[in-house]
């Protein structure tokens, strides 16, 4: 006649989530046993107490802090000091294609350091995301290790950033040989829900140690890179293109944190 | 657009509610629904999700908590004690009634998977599938962690399980 009460029937009509077809059939089953009555009762007072306690918050006034409207207006003004600066780069970048154009027989360069790193970035990228049992060497379960270990081989502090606000879970490291004059190379790799996975290839800083920013595309892998004092880093990724840049965004600015000798709150 | 910025807004007094619950922090409840406005407010259009915008809240929310509570077992955590919530502390007036300051006390006890569980259908009367989307979890394990949280509870609270006394023939 009607399906078996159960302990999630029993819960389902105490949370009131039963559908109503099934309510009679409850009640004459909880009038038949005082024991399920008792625990459906205590339940219920359970829900009275927690209720008690924190409903009234959702009635207290908002702080301005939390209101929707200010932080959107917040966000739109400092978005719009990120453009400006975003269009000075483009003009300055442009200058320098420019000029870069017009000396060019006078230099005819070989591949720059940076061009080295970001294709062996990645090289190594397409080579391990498509790899499942050894996609790493070390995975994240053994963090603390893979940091000391890595931190140790490449002779300089990294760690390792926090993409969950990204949806991005680190999923291991690994120890490369890097370009030649570097020697080592670190790669971290990170991985979404849906499986999508961005890796960050990281070097000891280059003999010059100086200040360097750029992106590439390469076999339709985006590669952003850039060196400091301190490291080169390239993340490496195949997202779209706004989601790249929020994941690279977030990775440079934990790292350069780190550089700046902040404590490292993100890893782990 | 501002549409979604509405929807947010009316979404905040229960992000509070439930940050609160889980915290019972007055701070650092706030610090973590504004964290996930920001989140959400800066992300609008990129990864929103298809579905209601106060589930996609709530799972930001949940994410920003455990990251906390991660974050909070490395350093340990300093509460400031004028943001502490107090509860009332007197006693259960009459039996069968529940102290709440009691309840609080065990709430706060339980592990973090069931007081996120039962927190969201009963305190935030989501339902139960939505609860299992919010946690990322299937709806069984959904009910098994409601029914241990309620058991821990029960024995927190120094409740009986059958409160009725059986006469003896």
């Amino acid at each position: 006649m009607s399906l078996p009460v159960t302990h999630n029937v029993l819960m389902a009509y105490a949370d009131g989530r039963l559908p109503p077809e099934q309510i009679a059939a409850v009640e004459a089953h909880l009038a038949a046993n005082p024991d399920a009555a008792a625990e459906v009762a205590l339940w219920q007072r359970q829900r009275d107490a927690i209720t008690t306690l924190f409903a009234p918050v959702a009635a207290e006034p908002v702080p301005a802090r939390l209101r929707a409207a200010r932080i959107a207006a917040e966000q739109n003004r400092r978005s719009g000091m990120n453009f400006r600066w975003a269009a000075a780069a483009v003009v300055l970048v442009g200058l320098g294609i420019g000029a870069g154009w017009f000396v060019r027989p006078l230099i005819d360069r070989a591949p720059s350091a940076s061009d080295i790193l970001i294709a062996s970035a990645v090289n190594a990228h397409t080579v391990f995301v498509g790899e499942k049992r050894h996609a790493v060497e070390v995975w994240a379960k053994e963090q603390d290790h893979l940091v000391s270990w890595l931190s140790a081989r490449l002779d300089t502090k990294i760690g390792t950033p926090d993409l969950a606000p990204e949806g991005f879970q680190l999923v291991g490291g690994r120890l490369l040989p890097g370009d030649p004059k570097t020697g080592r190379a670190a790669q971290l790799m990170y991985e979404n829900a849906a499986a999508e996975r961005v890796t960050i290839y990281i070097t000891d800083a280059l003999p010059d140690h100086a200040s360097a920013y750029q992106f590439a595309a390469i076999n339709q892998t985006d590669a952003f890179y850039w060196a400091n004092a301190f490291i080169t880093c390239t993340v490496v990724g195949s997202l779209p293109d706004e989601q790249m840049k929020t994941v690279s965004q977030s990775i440079y600015r934990q790292l350069t944190a780190l550089d700046e000798g902040e404590t490292p709150t993100y890893h782990g | 657009m501002s549409d979604f910025l509405d929807q947010v807004e009316a979404a905040v007094p229960a992000l509070r509610r439930y940050a609160r619950a889980l915290t019972r922090n007055v701070d650092l409840a706030d610090d973590l629904v504004q964290d996930c406005l920001e989140r959400a407010i800066s992300r609008r259009g990129l990864f929103r999700p298809s579905g209601p915008v106060r589930a996609w809240l709530f799972t930001i929310l949940l994410n920003l908590f455990r990251n906390s509570v991660r974050a909070d077992k490395r350093r340990g955590q300093t509460v400031d004690i004028d943001s502490m919530v107090i509860e009332p502390s007197t006693p259960a007036p009459q039996p069968g009634h529940i102290a709440l300051a009691e309840m609080a006390r065990a709430i706060e006890t339980l592990p973090l998977d069931q007081k996120e569980a039962l927190l969201l259908i009963v305190l935030e009367g989501v339902s139960y599938a939505e609860a299992a989307t919010m946690l990322g979890i299937p709806q069984g394990t959904l009910m098994s962690r409601l029914g241990r949280a309620r058991a821990a509870l029960r024995t927190l609270t120094g409740m009986p399980a059958e409160p009725h006394l059986r006469t003896v023939k």
